[in-house]
C-alpha cells in the first residue's frame, strides 16, 4: 500500500467507508471486463450507426458545401459551433472531479473519477472534431496549425479562433495523460487477474508495473503534478472557448463576464453529463456499493452551486445590457426571451437557471430517478444555452436589415447525432476494456488490513 | 532519347499544352469543358484589337427599352463581359440601368435559339439548316401575296426602314409594337397641342415635380435619362432641393422617392391634376382654354380623390411658386381606362404653369410604334383572314397582351407564322418557323430613339450560336424569294447600313464618308445638339379637356393595379438571372410573383405575408402570395407584370403568374392596366416569400440618416442638427453617455491612427449620397457583372444566402402620426473597408488583412470558410459561399459572360466587396507604365460608374483635391455605426428632407 505522500483523508466519513476487501474490490472490478451482455453489445451498435450517421452527414458536407446545413446569414455560426461548445463543456466536470477535487483532498471523487476522466478525454475528442466539420474548405484545416511551409505563411495569433486550437490540444494531451497514468496501476490489477491474449495486451498496458515503494512514490508525485497542470485548464480552457466570442464586437458576446460564465456553465453542464452517465452505469455494472448515494448527493451539490452560478450570470447579463444604455445589447437581451427565438432563450433559463434550484432538496438529490432527469435537463438546457449565445444572438445584431432566423436541417441533426454516437462509441468501448472505477483508489477507502489473506499486496 | 521511343506519357510540349489549356480554360473559357481545346495555336499575325488580358471598348447601343441609350462594351479576348454607359450619348449620359446592363445574360443566355427551327408534323420543333429555313419562308411568300404581314418590336432607325420597305414591296402590313408605348402620352399631346410627338422632359431643372402615377425611375419613357435629371433636383448638389410629390394609389420605386405622396383613389389622378392647374391658372385661364378649368375646383377634386382640398390647394400654390415645375403622367401603373384624360390634364397643368418649353420640350420626339391601335389593326386583319403569313420580329403578343384579347387563338389561325429572334419565348412557341436573330451586340445596325440622335450598333463579338442580323434574313429572304422582294440586291446588311451612313454623310457634307462612318462608331453614334424647342399653343381640343369619373370592369371590392416589375419590365427581363435575383426595389421580392394588399386591407381580411391569395376577376383567376405593402391605398391590390412566362427558357417559365390573366381584352388604343376590378380571397396555402427584406426599420440606430432643407441649407452638420432639434445624436443616448462616448472613442481613434499607413500611398474611399440615392439598384446589377456574383436562386435566396456584395436596404420610417403611411429611405450598404475592421484580427489565416493602400482584403485562396469574420461584421456585408455556387450559377454559356480579372470563388470561401480592386490595380498599372500618380476620375467602381444618380463617388482620400475627399467634408457625412470606432472609408451624406406638412 502506498505510504508516501498519498492524500490519505483525515476524517473520512463513514458513508465512504467499504466493507469489502481488497480481493473483493479487484475481483468486482474486473468483472466488469468480462464478456460483454447483449445490451451492452446493442447499445455499442447504436453509437456505432448514430456515428455513420454524422460521419456520411460530415461527406455530404464535403461534397456539397455547408449548405445544406441551416445557415441563414446573419447567423454564420450555429449547430455546430452550439455542439462544440457543449462537448468541451462536458469535458470540463471530468477534469474538474480528477484533478481539483483530488488536490482539495475531496475523498468522495474516488468512485467517480475514473469514468468522469475517461469522459472528458472522449468529449475533448468529439469536441476537437467540431473545428474540422464547421469549416468551409475542411480538407485545408491544418492551416490553422503553426507548421513549418514553403509558403512562409503564419497563423494569426490574434485571432481568438487560434488560440482555441491550443487551448484544445493542450487539455486534450493533459487530459489523456492525466487518465492514462492513472489507469496504470489498475491495468496491472486487471493484468494480474486475465489470462491468455488479454493479458499480453494488459501487461503491455501496464507498462511494467510492479507495485514496488518506489513506483508508488513516484506515481503518486506524477499524479500530483499533473492534478496541478490539469487544474488551471479547468479554468483557462473554456475561458479561451469563451473568448471566441467575448472578443468579438457582435452585442451579447462581446462582455467581460463570458470567461467565469462559461467556466461554471461548462462544469454544470459536465456534471449534468456524469450524471446522466453514471446512474445507467453504475447499475449496468453492478457497481452500486462502490458509487452510492453519498456521490450523487455531493455531485447534486456540485451541480446546484454551478447552477447557481449560472442563475446568477444570466442576471448579470441582463443588468449590464440595461446598465450600459447599449441599444444593441438592449435589443439582443429583448429579443432573447421575446424575439422570434423565444423557445430556445426559454429552454435555457428554464432548464439551467430554475431546474437547478430544485437540487436545494436533499430528497431530491438522493432520488436517482429524479437526478436523472434533472440531468437530462441539464444537457438540454446547456446546449440551448450555447445555441442562444451563439445562434440567437448573431440573428438581430447591428443592421436590422440584416436579420433573419437559423434553420435546423437534416444535416445540423445529423452531425449533432453523429458526434453522440462518437462519444458514446468511445466511452463504451472503454467501458468494457479498462477499470471504470479506479481499483487503487478504492482500496484505499477500505480499512487497512490486518493481516488478512487475500488483499492485492 | 528519340521522340519514336519516347513513352506515350507527358513530355514538355505536351505538358505546356495540357497547362496552357487547363489555365486558358480556367480564365477566359471557364465552365467550358476543356475537351473543347483541341488545339491551341497562337496567332500568327497578333490582331490589331485584341492584346490578351487588355480589355477592347466598342461603343453601341442598349436594346432592352424603347429609350435608346448608348452602352460602352467591354469584351476581352474576344468576349463581351461588361456593360457600361456611353458618357458621349445625350441619353443617358455613361449611365446605364440594370435592365440595360443585363442584356449581356440576353446575349448568352441558354435560352437563346441556337438553330433555325421547325415545326415538325407530329407538333415539336426540328433543328434545319440556315438554307432549308429561307427557302421555306421565301416559298411561302410569293403565293401569299399581299396577305404578309409584320410585327415588329424593334425601335425606329434603319432597320425599321428597310423593313418598312420590305413589306412594302410585299404589299404587306407592317406593324411596330411593344407593350409599353405610351399611348395616352402621345393621344393626349395630339388633342392638347395638336403634335403626335413625345417631348423630353428636363427634370434636372425642375423646381418641383408632381407625378401623376408616372414611374419616371423605372419604365416611363427614359428612365435613366429621367433618373439622372431626378438626382440633379431632388439632389442638395446645388444648395436645394427640389420638392417631389407623388399622386397615384400606389407608390413605386419613384413614388417612395416623393417628399409627400398623396394617394388618391384609383382613375381620380385627372381630377386632382385639372383642379391645381385651375389653382394654378388663378382667375385667368390663358386664352382658347376658355372656362373648361373652373368647374374642377380642390373642394370637387377632394371629393373625387379623397385628398383634402386644402392640401391640393397647397400643393398648387407650391407648384405655381417653383418656376419651372414639371408634372408628368401616363405610367403603366397608372394607364386606366381614364389616362388619355389624365394625360391631358397634365399637359394643361404644365401648360398654365408655363412649363411647356421650360420643362417639357417639344421638337425632340421620342418615336414610339403604332402602339396598340396598330396591334388592333393586325387583330382586325388576322380576323379578317388577311393574314396568310405573319412574320414576328422581337415581339411576343401572346405573352404580353392580356390573355382575354385572344392573340393566342387569333395567331394559331394564320396559316404560316415565322418567329425571328432571339428566344424561343410564348409567341415564337407558337410559330411554323423560327429564325435565330443576331444580339444586339452581335450586329451593326442603328437606332434614332429621338430626333437628332441616331446611335450606332456593332457587332462586338463573334455569334454565341448560329444566329443572323434580322437584316441579312431580309435580304436572304429577298435573294431566294426573288419577285417583288428583287430589289433588295445588297451584299449584306451591314453593306445596306454603310451605304445609308454614305448617304448620311452626304447629307451632311462630311468630306470623307469613311472617317464620317469610323467618327460615329467611336463616338456610339451621331449625335446632334439638341433642339430647341418647338412653340407650343393649345388647340381646340385643349377645352375639351375633362375628367370622367372612373369605371372599372367587373364590380369586385378591389381594384387591380398591374405595374411594370422594376426589373423585368414587360416580362422580357424575366429570363435573366441578374434581374430575378437582383430584388424587385420596393417590395425587396425575389424570382416569384405576389399580391400587394394595404397593411389595412390585410388587417381586415386578416392576411400574412405569404398567404396565397385568389384573385378573381370577370377574365380569370390567380394565385399569388401576399406581401402587405404599406405604399398602397386599401382599396386597391397590386402585381407585378413580368411573370407567369409559359416559354422563354428555364430561367422564366414556370416562375410566378402572368397578372395579365386578369385583365379583359384591350378597348379602344391601349390596354387598360389599371381598371379591373378583382376579388380578394384567401385559399389557405402558404408560401415563404423569396424576400432579401430583413427587419425593415432602422430601430433608432441611424443608418440612414436624413436632416430638413432647412437644416442642410444651413450647413448643419448631423450631429449638430440633432443637438439643434434637441434630439440626441442617435435617439437610444441621452447627451451625456454622448459625451463620454466621444471622449472614450477619440481616444481610440487616437490610438488606432498610430498604426496608419504611411501618407504615400492612396488610402481608398467613398462618399455615397443619400439625397441623390433612389434606390434603383443599378450598382447592384453592375457588381454582379464586374465581379463574377453568383446568382443563387429562389430556395437559396430562402435562407437568406444572397451573394450580392452590394444591396439596398430599405427602411421604413413611421410618420408622426400613424394614419400617415411610412415614408422610405434607402441606403447602399456594402463593405465599408474600415480602418479599424472587426473583420480582420478574427481571421486566424489572415485571409481578412488590411491593405496598405487601405483596403480590407480578402485572400480567397487563403480562406479556410471559418466564418467568424462575417458574425463580426457589423455590416453584415461578408456573403460566403455555402454551395459551389461557381458551378451552379452560370449554366453554359452564360459563364462566357464572367470577368477574367476577377476571380470566381470556389465554395466554402468568404467573400466581400473589394473596392473594385482589379481595377484599382489595373489603373496603377497603366499609370507606372507612364511613370505617373493616378488622376482623380480616372477610373471608378463598378457601381460609382453604373449609378445613373451619380449618388456613388469613388477615390482617393489622401489626395486633397480629389473629389471624394472634397464631398466628404460635406457637413452632411456620416458614418453609419460610428459609435463602434470600425473607421469606415465610407462616407454617407445624409438624406435631405422637406418639411412634412399637415
Amino acid at each position: 500500500m502506498a505510504a508516501v505522500a498519498h492524500p490519505r483523508p483525515a476524517g473520512r466519513k463513514p458513508e465512504l467507508e467499504i466493507n469489502q476487501t481488497h480481493a473483493d474490490v479487484t475481483r468486482d472490478v474486473v468483472a466488469t471486463l468480462s464478456q460483454p451482455s447483449t445490451g451492452y453489445l446493442m447499445l455499442l451498435a447504436c453509437a456505432v450507426a448514430m456515428f455513420v450517421a454524422g460521419l456520411l452527414t460530415f461527406l455530404i458536407l464535403v461534397k456539397d458545401g455547408l449548405g445544406h446545413a441551416g445557415y441563414t446569414p446573419p447567423v454564420f455560426w450555429s449547430v455546430y459551433i452550439t455542439t462544440f461548445v457543449f462537448w468541451i463543456g462536458i469535458g470540463h466536470a471530468g477534469t474538474l472531479i480528477s484533478a481539483i477535487l483530488f488536490l482539495f483532498r475531496s475523498p468522495w471523487r474516488t468512485a467517480v473519477y475514473r469514468s468522469t476522466e475517461a469522459m472528458t478525454v472522449f468529449a475533448v475528442m468529439t469536441a476537437a472534431l467540431f473545428p474540422i466539420i464547421h469549416i468551409g474548405r475542411q480538407w485545408i484545416f491544418y492551416w490553422l496549425l503553426p507548421y513549418p511551409n514553403q509558403r512562409w505563411l503564419w497563423p494569426n495569433f490574434k485571432s481568438p479562433l487560434l488560440w482555441d486550437v491550443f487551448a484544445i490540444s493542450t487539455y486534450f494531451t493533459v487530459s489523456a495523460t492525466f487518465l492514462v497514468v492513472g489507469l496504470v496501476p489498475d491495468v496491472a490489477a486487471v493484468r494480474d487477474k486475465v489470462t491468455g491474449w488479454r493479458r499480453a495486451v494488459y501487461t503491455f498496458a501496464a507498462v511494467g508495473w510492479q507495485g514496488t515503494d518506489n513506483q508508488w512514490r513516484h506515481y503518486s508525485r506524477a499524479y500530483l503534478y499533473l492534478a496541478a497542470l490539469a487544474t488551471p485548464l479547468v479554468l483557462s480552457v473554456h475561458s479561451v472557448v469563451s473568448w471566441d466570442f467575448a472578443s468579438s464586437i457582435v452585442p451579447a458576446w462581446h462582455g467581460t463576464i463570458f470567461a467565469p460564465y462559461f467556466v461554471a456553465g461548462a462544469i454544470y453542464s459536465g456534471l449534468g453529463m456524469v450524471i446522466t452517465l453514471l446512474i445507467p452505469l453504475r447499475k449496468a455494472l453492478k457497481l452500486e456499493h462502490m458509487i452510492t448515494d453519498y456521490h450523487f448527493d455531493n455531485l447534486a451539490k456540485l451541480t446546484l452551486l454551478t447552477g447557481s452560478i449560472l442563475f446568477y450570470s444570466y442576471s448579470m447579463e441582463y443588468f449590464i445590457a440595461w446598465y450600459s444604455g447599449s441599444l444593441f445589447e438592449q435589443t439582443t437581451f429583448w429579443r432573447r426571451p421575446f424575439g422570434s427565438m423565444w423557445w430556445a432563450g426559454w429552454t435555457m433559463i428554464i432548464c439551467n437557471a430554475f431546474v437547478s434550484q430544485l437540487l436545494w432538496f436533499r430528497k431530491i438529490r438522493v432520488n436517482l430517478a429524479a437526478l436523472f432527469v434533472i440531468s437530462i435537463f441539464i444537457n438540454l438546457g446547456m446546449w440551448f444555452e450555447r445555441f442562444v449565445i451563439i445562434a440567437s444572438s448573431l440573428t438581430n445584431d447591428y443592421i436590422p436589415w440584416a436579420w433573419a432566423n437559423p434553420n435546423i436541417t437534416w444535416a445540423d441533426w445529423g452531425i449533432l447525432l453523429g458526434s453522440f454516437g462518437w462519444f458514446s462509441m468511445w466511452f463504451l468501448l472503454f467501458a468494457r476494456s479498462f477499470p471504470i472505477v479506479a481499483i487503487q483508489e478504492i482500496k484505499e477507502m477500505i480499512p487497512m488490513p490486518r493481516r488478512r489473506a487475500g488483499g492485492h499486496h | 532519347m528519340p521522340d519514336a521511343d519516347r513513352p506515350a506519357g507527358m513530355d514538355r510540349r505536351k505538358f505546356l499544352t495540357v497547362l496552357g489549356a487547363t489555365s486558358g480554360g480556367a480564365l477566359a473559357l471557364s465552365g467550358c469543358s476543356t475537351s473543347r481545346v483541341e488545339k491551341l495555336v497562337p496567332y500568327l499575325v497578333q490582331s490589331e484589337d485584341q492584346i490578351p488580358g487588355i480589355p477592347t471598348w466598342y461603343a453601341s447601343t442598349c436594346t432592352e427599352c424603347e429609350a435608346g441609350c448608348g452602352v460602352h462594351v467591354r469584351t476581352r479576348e474576344g468576349r463581351a463581359v461588361k456593360l457600361e454607359g456611353n458618357p458621349e450619348h445625350p441619353v443617358n449620359q455613361g449611365k446605364l440601368c440594370s435592365r440595360g446592363q443585363a442584356a449581356l445574360q440576353g446575349l448568352y443566355n441558354p435560352g437563346r435559339v441556337k438553330t433555325p427551327l421547325a415545326r415538325k408534323p407530329d407538333g415539336s420543333f426540328g433543328p434545319i439548316t440556315w438554307d432549308d429555313a429561307i427557302a421555306r419562308l421565301a416559298g411561302k411568300l410569293a403565293p401569299a401575296g399581299g396577305k404578309v404581314a409584320v410585327l415588329s418590336g424593334a425601335g425606329p432607325g434603319s432597320f425599321s426602314d428597310f423593313l418598312a420597305e420590305w413589306t412594302a414591296a410585299l404589299g404587306g402590313k407592317l406593324v411596330r409594337w411593344t407593350p409599353f408605348d405610351h399611348e395616352p402620352v402621345r393621344a393626349a399631346n395630339r388633342q392638347v397641342f395638336g403634335l403626335d410627338q413625345l417631348p423630353a422632359h428636363d427634370f434636372a431643372n425642375a423646381k418641383y415635380i408632381l407625378s401623376f402615377g408616372a414611374d419616371f425611375l423605372e419604365s416611363w419613357l427614359s428612365p435613366t435619362e429621367n433618373q439622372r435629371g431626378f438626382a440633379e433636383a431632388h439632389g442638395f448638389s446645388d444648395g436645394d432641393v427640389a420638392k417631389f410629390v407623388y399622386v397615384g394609389a400606389r407608390r413605386d420605386l419613384t413614388g417612395l422617392n416623393a417628399d409627400e405622396w398623396l394617394s388618391v383613389k384609383p382613375g381620380t389622378e385627372a381630377a386632382l391634376a385639372l383642379a391645381v392647374a385651375n389653382v394654378v391658372a388663378g382667375g385667368n385661364p390663358p386664352a382658347g382654354l376658355g372656362s373648361a378649368l373652373a368647374q374642377f375646383t380642390p373642394a370637387f377634386a377632394a371629393q373625387e380623390t379623397g385628398v383634402p382640398a386644402a392640401v391640393i390647394e397647397r400643393v398648387a400654390r407650391e407648384f405655381a411658386a417653383a418656376k419651372p415645375g414639371l408634372a408628368v403622367a401616363g405610367g403603366i401603373g397608372a394607364q386606366h381606362a381614364g389616362a388619355t384624360e389624365l394625360c391631358a390634364a397634365v399637359n394643361l397643368l404644365n401648360y398654365v404653369a408655363g412649363n411647356v418649353g421650360q420643362t417639357v420640350r417639344f421638337g425632340a420626339d421620342l418615336p414610339a410604334g403604332d402602339g396598340y391601335a396598330g396591334m388592333a389593326r393586325l387583330e382586325a386583319a388576322m380576323d379578317a383572314g388577311e393574314v396568310g403569313v405573319l412574320l414576328v420580329h422581337e415581339a411576343n403578343p401572346v405573352y404580353a397582351l392580356p390573355r382575354a384579347s385572344g392573340f393566342a387563338a387569333r395567331l394559331a389561325k394564320v396559316p404560316y407564322k415565322v418567329a425571328v429572334g432571339l428566344f424561343l419565348d410564348e409567341t415564337a412557341a407558337a410559330c411554323d418557323l423560327v429564325l435565330p436573330a443576331h444580339h444586339a451586340l452581335e450586329r451593326w445596325d442603328d437606332l434614332a430613339p429621338r430626333t437628332g440622335v441616331r446611335s450606332l450598333m456593332q457587332p462586338v463579338m463573334e455569334p454565341v450560336f448560329d444566329s443572323h442580323a434580322p437584316g441579312d434574313i431580309l435580304l436572304l429572304v429577298a435573294k431566294k424569294a426573288g419577285g417583288l422582294l428583287g430589289k433588295f440586291t445588297d451584299a449584306s446588311w451591314e453593306a445596306r447600313l454603310r451605304s445609308r451612313w454614305q448617304a448620311l454623310a452626304a447629307e451632311r457634307n462630311a468630306s470623307d464618308a469613311g472617317e464620317f462612318w469610323r467618327g460615329a462608331l467611336q463616338r456610339g453614334g451621331l449625335f446632334d445638339p439638341a433642339p430647341e424647342p418647338t412653340q407650343v399653343s393649345l388647340t381646340e381640343g385643349a377645352s375639351e379637356v375633362t375628367y370622367t369619373r372612373p369605371a372599372f370592369d367587373g364590380n369586385a371590392a378591389l381594384v387591380f393595379l398591374a405595374y411594370p416589375h422594376p426589373m423585368l419590365h414587360d416580362g422580357r427581363g424575366t429570363n435573366k438571372p441578374w434581374l430575378l435575383e437582383n430584388a424587385d426595389p420596393v417590395t425587396k421580392i425575389t424570382w416569384h410573383s405576389w399580391v400587394e394588399l394595404a397593411p389595412e386591407t390585410a388587417r381586415r381580411m386578416n392576411v400574412e405575408n405569404g398567404e396565397i391569395l385568389r384573385l378573381t376577376s370577370p377574365h380569370g383567376t390567380i394565385e399569388a402570395p401576399a406581401y402587405v405593402y404599406p405604399g398602397l391605398r386599401p382599396d386597391v391590390v397590386a402585381m407585378p407584370l413580368g411573370f407567369g412566362h409559359t416559354a422563354y427558357g428555364a430561367f422564366a417559365q414556370g416562375r410566378g403568374v402572368n397578372a395579365l390573366d386578369l385583365l379583359g381584352a384591350p378597348k379602344g388604343e391601349y390596354v387598360a392596366y389599371a381598371s379591373t376590378r378583382v376579388a380578394a380571397e384567401k385559399t389557405g396555402a402558404w408560401k415563404k416569400l423569396a424576400t432579401v427584406e430583413g427587419v425593415p426599420r432602422q430601430l433608432g440606430r441611424g443608418i440612414a440618416e436624413a436632416m430638413p432643407v432647412a437644416a442642410a441649407k444651413q450647413k448643419l452638420s448631423l450631429e449638430e442638427y440633432h443637438l439643434e432639434a434637441h434630439e440626441p445624436e442617435h435617439e437610444f443616448n441621452p447627451p451625456l453617455e454622448v459625451q463620454a462616448l466621444k471622449g472614450w472613442s477619440e481616444s481610440q481613434q487616437r490610438m488606432a491612427t498610430k498604426g496608419d499607413y504611411t501618407r504615400d500611398l492612396p488610402k481608398w474611399g467613398m462618399a455615397i449620397d443619400l439625397a441623390r440615392c433612389t434606390g434603383c439598384q443599378a450598382c447592384v446589377t453592375a457588381c454582379y457583372a464586374e465581379n463574377n456574383i453568383p446568382t443563387i436562386g429562389e430556395q437559396e435566396i430562402l435562407k437568406g444566402r444572397e451573394m450580392t456584395w452590394m444591396r439596398i436596404e430599405r427602411y421604413w420610417e413611421d410618420a408622426e402620426t400613424p394614419d400617415q403611411p411610412p415614408s422610405a429611405r434607402f441606403i447602399p450598404m456594402l463593405c465599408q473597408h474600415c480602418a479599424n475592421a472587426p473583420c480582420e484580427p478574427v481571421c486566424p489565416v489572415y485571409a481578412a488583412y488590411h491593405t496598405a493602400d487601405g483596403l480590407n482584403g480578402q485572400v480567397y485562396n487563403r480562406c479556410v470558410g471559418t466564418r467568424y469574420c462575417a458574425n463580426n461584421c457589423p455590416y453584415k456585408v461578408r456573403y460566403f459561399n455555402w454551395y459551389k455556387y461557381n458551378d451552379l450559377a452560370w449554366p453554359e454559356p452564360l459563364n462566357l459572360q464572367l470577368n477574367p480579372d476577377v476571380t470566381v470563388r470556389a465554395r466554402g470561401v468568404m467573400e466581400k466587396c473589394t473596392f473594385c480592386i482589379q481595377r484599382i490595380r489595373a489603373t496603377q498599372n497603366q499609370a507606372r507604365v507612364e511613370s505617373r500618380g493616378i488622376r482623380d476620375g480616372e477610373f471608378t467602381t463598378a457601381c460609382a460608374q453604373a449609378c445613373p444618380s451619380d449618388a456613388i463617388v469613388f477615390g482617393n482620400m489622401m489626395d486633397p483635391e480629389s473629389r471624394v475627399a472634397a464631398i466628404k467634408q460635406d457637413p452632411r457625412g456620416y458614418h453609419v455605426l460610428e459609435e463602434i470606432n470600425t473607421r469606415p472609408a465610407i462616407t454617407y451624406l445624409a438624406k435631405v428632407l422637406h418639411p412634412v406638412e399637415a
